[in-house]
């Protein structure tokens, strides 16, 4: 079976000014479906550049992604859009809720984006598996920072997204809270075997992957 | 979905949203009231006009259609003249005179009994007919705004009248003063600025105004009709321009601060934008959203200037009873697609930033 992210020489050079700044200088990861990658590193090592790549956010200066078989580097902006739309989700460490929707709203905006409509059945289970039931006609500043990332995850995976890509999902979050966060995450990919790739910086998060990759200065320098 | 997010966004940001709402209602009511006013005080005048119930108007050679702009006025004896054409009924002379203390009025110098003749008389409020040559009818619209009453004087043209009587108005001017009198005043002596006509039967003006054509080549002759249909801001001259100019620069006020509105708007929600963004909204998606924000403030500040239109026009006919503004629905729908276009276009230019936003830059904004 495939990979459902393979990378190959993947590189990424920003200009600021007049410098070029490499962010990743070759980067060759291979993530099979169900896969749960953790992406540990210093800061500047290049992991929330692939994160975003890899999501369709931004475009790599050369090599080559293939995300469940698409290539990225052959595909323009409006079909990397299209792509993220239907096979990606995100969970940021800040959890980047929309704060003039409820949480409830916040969930359905990511199904009304997709157009593919409301789907009750699928929102009822997500926000039971995520235990934000209750907590679905508040705004987002009216919940702790748990729920806001809980509500986050929901709303990532409210599409029934092939990968799941999280950004330092319990950087924002005392240790109660990282570990709920991280024991539910941890339920999605065993239970319905969702491909997560987590950056993080906190060991505890990475233990609980199937994989923790290590980079440095924009290259994976272990993998185990 | 993307109607509740719009909303929740507008009310979210309840002084940015209002100032938006406020600034194309007050576009909405600038377009709405000048051409409101100037197409009310034209076509008061020309109604006034009608309502002196003459069929033809004579004018001296290259006059005006405009009154009371005519340099030269006619010899009063050509009146005897009109009078003899098969099928004019009644001639009345009048010479026109400015009235410009608190604010600009025609005064008609008549010739009572043959003016009397044309129209039919007027219909006296209080008082009665002129008694002396400083005498002056007065319309009740004026007498109002003038808090005038009968045996009051008046002060006009440099000279204190006495207010003979209070006419209902519609009959030309507002102010009426014996012709002999307007004569002395402007030393033109046995002579008239127009000579309103009446024919035995309405269907004959056309045979008439060739006869008088005939009579007298030069001179200008219009039915009533055709002078009415030549009250237009259009044919004023500088009228028409100061009517467009006023109308841009209300548009450019809304287009402006819809402009900047949506532009800090852009500003402020960069994140949320990178957040869409994040969650594969599209382009035309994020463009949607701002176009439509747009247009729900443009719609409410419709609203708004159509009812402070209104407003307006209740209290400056308040204030100024002889005024006339005439709010059309016509001028209302015009006022507000122009409001609705400059917003979108006022929207559009931040709105395609925010669509050109690169989603990593704007999930970073701080």
């Amino acid at each position: 079976m495939d990979p459902i992210i393979a990378t190959n020489e993947l590189k990424k050079t920003y200009r600021v000014g007049k410098v070029d700044v490499p962010a990743l200088r070759g980067v060759n990861l291979l993530v099979e479906e169900g896969e749960f990658v953790a992406v540990a590193g210093p800061s500047g090592c290049g992991k929330s550049t692939l994160l975003h790549i890899l999501g369709g956010l931004t475009y790599p200066t050369a090599g080559h992604v293939l995300v469940d078989g698409n290539d990225f580097s052959d595909m323009t902006d409006a079909d990397r859009t299209r792509f993220r739309r239907h096979k990606i989700g995100f969970v940021f460490q800040r959890f980047n809720l929309l704060p003039t929707l409820t949480a409830g709203q916040n969930i359905y905006i990511a199904q009304y984006i997709q157009g593919n409509g409301f789907n009750p059945h699928r929102f009822e289970s997500v926000v039971g598996l995520l235990g934000i039931r209750d907590k679905l006609n508040h705004k987002p500043y009216a919940l702790s920072g748990g729920e806001q990332q809980r509500v986050a995850i929901a709303r990532a995976i409210i599409c029934e997204p092939k990968i799941l890509l999280t950004d330092e999902p319990t950087g924002n979050l005392d240790t109660e809270n990282s570990q709920i966060v991280l024991s539910m995450m941890r339920t999605l990919n065993r239970t319905f075997r969702q491909t997560i790739l987590m950056i993080t910086h906190n060991p505890e998060a990475a233990a609980i992957a199937d994989r923790l990759v290590r980079m440095r200065d924009g290259r994976i320098v272990d993998s185990f | 979905m993307v109607n509740r997010m719009i909303l929740a966004n507008v009310l979210h940001r309840p002084v940015r949203t209002a100032v938006s709402i406020l600034a194309v209602a007050i576009e909405v009511v600038m377009v709405m009231m000048v051409v409101g006013l100037t197409n009310g005080l034209l076509q008061d005048y020309a109604k006034r006009v009608e309502g002196v119930g003459a069929d033809l108007l004579v004018q001296p050679p290259g006059a005006s259609f405009i009154f009371g702009l005519t340099q030269a006025p006619m010899p009063i004896k050509i009146g005897e003249k009109l009078a003899q054409v098969p099928h004019v009924m009644y001639v009345a002379p009048c010479l026109f005179q400015f009235h410009t203390a608190g604010g600009l009025n025609i005064i008609y110098g008549i010739d009572l009994p043959s003016f009397k003749q044309v129209t039919g008389g007027f219909v006296y409020h209080s008082g009665g007919p002129f008694t002396g040559p400083y005498d002056v009818l007065v319309d009740d619209w004026y007498a109002k705004a003038n808090h005038l009453k009968v045996g009051q004087n008046h002060s006009l043209l440099n000279h204190d009248f006495r207010v003979a009587g209070i006419v209902e108005h519609g009959k030309g001017a507002r102010l009426f003063i014996p012709i002999e009198t307007a004569e002395d005043l402007s030393g033109a002596h046995d002579k008239a600025s127009v000579f309103f006509l009446k024919c035995t039967d309405p269907a004959y003006t056309s045979q008439v105004v060739d006869a008088i054509h005939q009579l007298l080549p030069k001179y200008q002759i219009l039915s009533v009709k055709e002078w009415m249909s030549l009250m237009t801001s259009n044919n004023m001259p500088g009228l028409g321009a100061f009517v467009n100019a006023m109308i841009a620069i209300a548009l450019g006020i809304g287009f402006l601060v819809i402009f900047l509105s949506m532009y800090t708007t852009i500003t402020e929600r960069t994140r949320e934008i990178g957040i869409l963004k994040s969650l594969g909204a599209s382009k035309g998606y994020i463009i949607n959203i701002i176009l439509r924000e747009a247009s729900l403030l443009a719609l409410v500040g419709i609203g708004l200037g159509w009812l402070g239109a209104m407003i307006g026009r209740r209290v400056l006919l308040g204030a100024f009873p002889t005024l006339s503004v005439d709010l059309t629905v016509g001028w209302a729908v015009r006022a507000a697609l122009l409001a609705l276009a400059g917003s979108v276009v006022g929207a559009f230019y931040p709105a395609l930033r925010a669509a050109q936003l690169d989603p990593v830059d704007a999930l970073a904004y701080e």
